[in-house]
């Protein structure tokens, strides 16, 4: 009885569509249509007047002079030097956000006894504060004369560091400190559905607790490790407000994301800021298309 | 006046930079400016004020709203003031019809000309502001409105270094001028300059002793980026316009900045127990010295078009431009309101007097003008490579 | 839980990690939660407390600066909305796409499934440019920003939804029709109150994405009246500079965490009644996939 719903015909569970259609049409309203309104705009011209884009809504009239230029200057000019910060930044940050997320996640799932339900809800806590409420945290922090100076003071540091002054470091633990509850959660949620007698053969057949976490925890957490590093790394590749709140506009911190809000919002070259745009998402392609095929996967595995 | 307003009019200023591009294209493209004007007359005289409600568009906190009640007051109108963010919102949305109003509170000298030539402003009808004789006289004939027959002025400031005198010496920023920049290297990560692509390289222009400063010579302008990212290694600078709060709050030493941010500074920045002599001012002389204003004008879609003439009059008014620049901060265009009345009545301290622009100087001052799509690219993309990181 | 687990022994380097990052990531909150205190003007180290900069200060104090109300107000207004309309279309949308079979069911599962993966900045790019160049006349400020955001948040609702739906299957559905209900009938009364869990845990989410969003939100905002708590203080970072803003952070705080405290109350009440298992955390562990 339980699949018989699952089974009517095809004809039969298109009155099911019904649900669907207002989400369908939104999205396909304002989201298919925008992010085809900024290949228009990336691919059309601009007013010489007013500078405001002129998009070219058909595709036979795109004219691509400004992704050559900006592909040119991705791969051969100066964009390149900021993808290349912007790929570092995001890389050391994903690094940082495994060595402290993996230890935390693998304890939340499978250690933290009877502490677990308040060490989750201290993990899920981030989730409901802003995000530019932790940043305005680190940047109180940071300040010349602010706590961190005065705490590595205690150890007989320097204490007059600057932090805000366009140091890379602070921008990947500002990047780490903001993303990294995202990236715990969904490799909590894996750990703590691996099956405990895999672990528990692994100790069977005489392996160290340490050999059974890299045979058999460690390989069977992939998933969830790689799930949530494309959560956590999408939305990074983004980001531009975590380097220059953190930096007060230095050159030296500047990510792709701040070359978009210049062309687009600052001056008027929105077809260069579009084309930006689209160089990224396509670098962002496959991660993007990897998430979404795992997720489908999954769904089909819970319909079955 | 609040902090919001300034970044407001620092992206208005480098925003109507751009926008003012259009203006030489259009006249290359045969419009002449006089042709394109004459589509509008200015308004008959005599004529009696509307009943309004009249509708202002500004930016956030550029006006003294007891300076507008007032106003309401006098004339028994209603003003509605609708807030923009940027000079190029203010065209694109005016031009859209997505805004109407009477009154444009505060168009950018870049962007007069693209207003006139699109239809957009009206000729002023001078008979009813009489209070344009209180304008310094420089202003009757402005470079980007010639004969002020659009527009009045509204305020002015000008661009030069601001520093710290209880940590560099006064003579030597006199002695360097603007190399003092460049030289800041005890300053590293306390120095900064303007979030602004023409205001930036034109001081490493000038530096060099270039005094074309709408130049659109790629090799100066190269030499410009190349010389401003120079300072990213020297003196670990920061590109902002935030020097007004950070100069007396002492996480500036050095800036290139605003005049009108001194006074601002002095007036409201200040820590609790620091006196305003901490702050200074040095300008370049008098010829190579760049000065920027804003402008108020009456829109050519005006439905008040006499009680907004009114309040250009009424702005302009001697008391009413000092009440205004009692709470706006930022100068008028007023010949009373000079340095020497604005420091006996208390407004700006006696050492920050070269803060306020002196006619001889407005006279001879280099303006940032209109380049053109092509020419503002150029600065753009120089602008996008510095901030990059050179 | 598992009998097992205990077996392992505990972990005395993992437990240190894992606390010392606890606290590395509450710490700070904490600190600028007490800079809103201070009396003094610093936002960098702890002054005599006072309510100063929460109403004690005549003009720049949080109940006294209107740009800090409007931000607060438009803030809440906004997530408030976006939770009116993203909720509903979304739990319709995870309803059809989990029964409704067929490509282009699997297509649309597909573009429900793309804005989850999407860099905020492309969307705010992409809702600027359609608002700006297509959609001209849809009025700006809050409208733009309502529609912006329920693009962004219905595909976490479908999510969260989906994978309720598929815990739940259809049997009981199918028993309210084999009882007579129509299939409407079986819906409301019988599969509605079994997602209800779910859909408060989409309630929550699209709150906080809301509340959270500075990206989307600042991309169409055009000016001081359409400035939320987000932006503001992105934007307070370099302009202003006084532990006011950490006040109105703070007050953002409070109102979430008191909202969704409230929520998750209301839903344990709710549970209780219906006798289920309290389902902890499923809504935010199902957007991992």
């Amino acid at each position: 009885m339980t699949a018989t719903l699952q089974r009517e015909s095809r004809s039969r569970t298109r009155v099911w569509s019904v649900f669907a259609l207002p989400g369908i049409g939104w999205l396909i309203g304002f989201f298919l249509i925008s992010v085809y309104a900024v290949m228009a705009v990336a691919f059309g011209s601009a007013d010489p007047f007013l500078k405001t884009a002129i998009p070219a809504w058909n595709p036979l009239e795109w004219d691509f002079t400004t992704m050559s230029d900006v592909l040119d200057e991705v791969f051969t000019g100066y964009l390149r030097k900021v993808f290349v910060r912007t790929f570092a930044f995001v890389g050391l940050a994903l690094v940082g956000c495994i060595a402290i997320g993996y230890p935390v996640a693998y304890y939340a799932a499978r250690k933290a006894g009877r502490r677990k339900g308040l060490l989750l809800a201290a993990l899920v806590l981030p989730f409901w504060i802003s995000y530019l409420m932790r940043m305005l945290a680190w940047t109180n922090l940071l300040q010349p004369d602010g706590l961190v100076n005065q705490f590595i003071g205690w150890f007989g540091l320097p204490d007059d560091r600057t932090w805000l002054d366009g140091e890379w470091h602070t921008v990947v633990i500002g990047l780490i400190y903001g993303y990294v509850p995202f990236f715990i959660l969904p490799l909590y949620s894996t750990l703590e559905r691996i099956d405990g007698r895999f672990i528990e053969a692994g100790r069977d057949l005489g392996a160290s607790s340490f050999q059974t976490f890299l045979r058999v925890t460690l390989p069977l957490s992939v998933p969830g490790l790689m799930a949530a590093s494309v959560v956590t790394i999408l939305p990074m590749f983004g980001d531009y407000y975590t380097n220059s709140y953190l930096t007060s506009g230095s050159p030296k911190t500047e990510m792709v994301g701040n070359q978009v809000e210049y062309y687009l919002r600052i001056v008027g070259q929105p077809q260069r800021g579009a084309s930006l745009v689209l160089v990224l998402m396509a670098m962002l392609f496959v991660l993007m298309v990897y998430y979404m095929v795992t997720t489908i996967r999954q769904q089909k595995a819970a319909d079955r | 006046m609040s902090a919001s307003r300034r970044d407001f009019l620092a992206r208005s200023t480098q925003l109507g930079v751009l926008l003012g591009a259009g203006v030489p294209l259009l006249q290359a493209c045969g419009g002449d400016d006089k042709k394109t004007s004459s589509g509008k007359d200015p308004i008959a005289d005599g004529l009696s004020p509307e009943k309004g409600p009249l509708r202002i568009i500004n930016y956030a906190d550029y006006v003294n709203l007891e300076v507008i009640a007032d106003f309401e007051a006098e004339y028994g109108v209603k003003v509605e003031i609708s807030t923009i963010d940027t000079d190029t919102e203010a065209t694109t949305k005016l031009a859209s019809g997505a805004i109407k109003a009477d009154v444009h509170h505060s168009m950018a000298g870049t962007s007069i000309g693209n207003l006139i030539a699109g239809g957009l402003i009206q000729p002023l009808n001078r008979s009813y502001i009489p209070n344009f004789a209180n304008v310094i006289s420089t202003f009757n004939d402005p470079w980007y409105d010639p004969g002020a027959r659009y527009s009045v002025p509204y305020t002015f400031f000008g661009t030069g270094i601001g520093f710290r005198t209880d940590r560099i010496d006064r003579a030597l920023v006199d002695e360097q001028g603007w190399d003092t920049i460049w030289n800041a290297t005890d300053f590293k990560g306390e120095v900064s300059v303007l979030d602004d692509e023409r205001e930036a390289f034109t001081m490493a222009m000038l530096r060099r002793g270039v005094t074309d400063i709408n130049t659109t010579d790629q090799a100066i302008i190269d030499q410009a980026l190349a010389d401003v990212s120079e300072l990213i290694d020297l003196v670990n600078v920061k590109v902002n316009i935030e020097a007004y709060k950070d100069i007396p709050e002492g996480t500036t030493t050095v800036a290139q900045t605003w005049s009108a941010d001194l006074i601002a500074g002095a007036a409201g920045y200040l820590p609790e127990g620091v006196s305003d002599e901490v702050l200074g001012f040095w300008h370049p002389p008098a010829g190579e010295y760049v000065v920027t204003n804003d402008s108020m004008g009456v829109l050519a879609a005006a439905e008040s078009p006499v009680l907004a003439h009114l309040y250009l009059n009424y702005l302009l008014d001697n008391e009413v431009a000092e009440k205004n620049f009692s709470w706006v901060g930022y100068l008028p265009a007023i010949a009373k309101l000079d340095a020497d009345y604005v420091i006996a009545a208390g407004y700006v301290p006696e050492h920050l007097r070269n803060c306020v622009p002196t006619a001889d100087e407005i006279s001879k001052a280099l303006f940032l003008k209109p380049l053109g799509a092509e020419g503002d690219a150029k600065y753009e993309d120089a602008w996008a490579r510095f901030t990059a990181g050179g | 839980m598992n009998p097992l687990r205990r077996k392992h022994g505990s972990a005395p380097v993992l437990a240190m990690i894992t606390w010392v990052y606890v606290l590395w990531s509450l710490l700070p909150i904490l600190v600028a939660v007490r800079i809103s205190l201070n009396d003094g003007r610093s936002r960098s180290s702890f002054q005599p407390m006072s309510f100063r900069w929460y109403w004690g200060d005549p003009t720049a104090s949080l109940w006294h600066d209107d740009s800090m109300h409007t931000a607060l107000f438009n803030t809440l207004r906004l997530a408030a909305l976006t939770m009116l309309v993203a909720t509903p279309i979304g739990v319709a949308m995870a309803l059809g796409l989990q029964r409704w079979r067929g490509k282009t069911s699997n297509a649309a599962n597909g573009l429900m499934l793309v804005p989850i993966v999407t860099p905020e900045i492309v969307f705010g790019v992409a809702l600027f440019l359609v608002f700006s160049q297509l959609y001209t006349g849809v009025p700006d400020g809050i409208t733009r920003q309502l529609l912006g955001h329920v693009t962004f948040t219905i595909s976490f609702v479908v999510v969260i939804i989906r994978s309720r739906l598929a815990a739940i299957g259809t049997q009981y559905e199918e028993a309210a029709r084999d009882l007579g209900a129509s299939r409407l009938q079986a819906i409301r009364l019988v599969l509605l109150p079994l997602l209800a869990p779910a859909i408060f845990a989409s309630v929550m989410v699209v709150f906080a994405t809301s509340v959270d969003d500075f990206v989307i939100s600042s991309f169409l905002s055009t000016g001081e009246s359409t400035e939320t708590v987000p932006i503001k203080i992105y934007a307070g970072s370099r302009a202003s500079s006084t532990p006011a803003l950490n006040a109105l952070a703070t007050v953002m705080l409070f109102i979430t965490l008191t909202a969704v405290g409230l929520a998750a109350a209301l839903l344990k009440a709710i549970q209780r009644r219906g006798g289920e298992e309290p389902d902890s955390g499923s809504g935010l562990a199902s957007l991992s996939g």
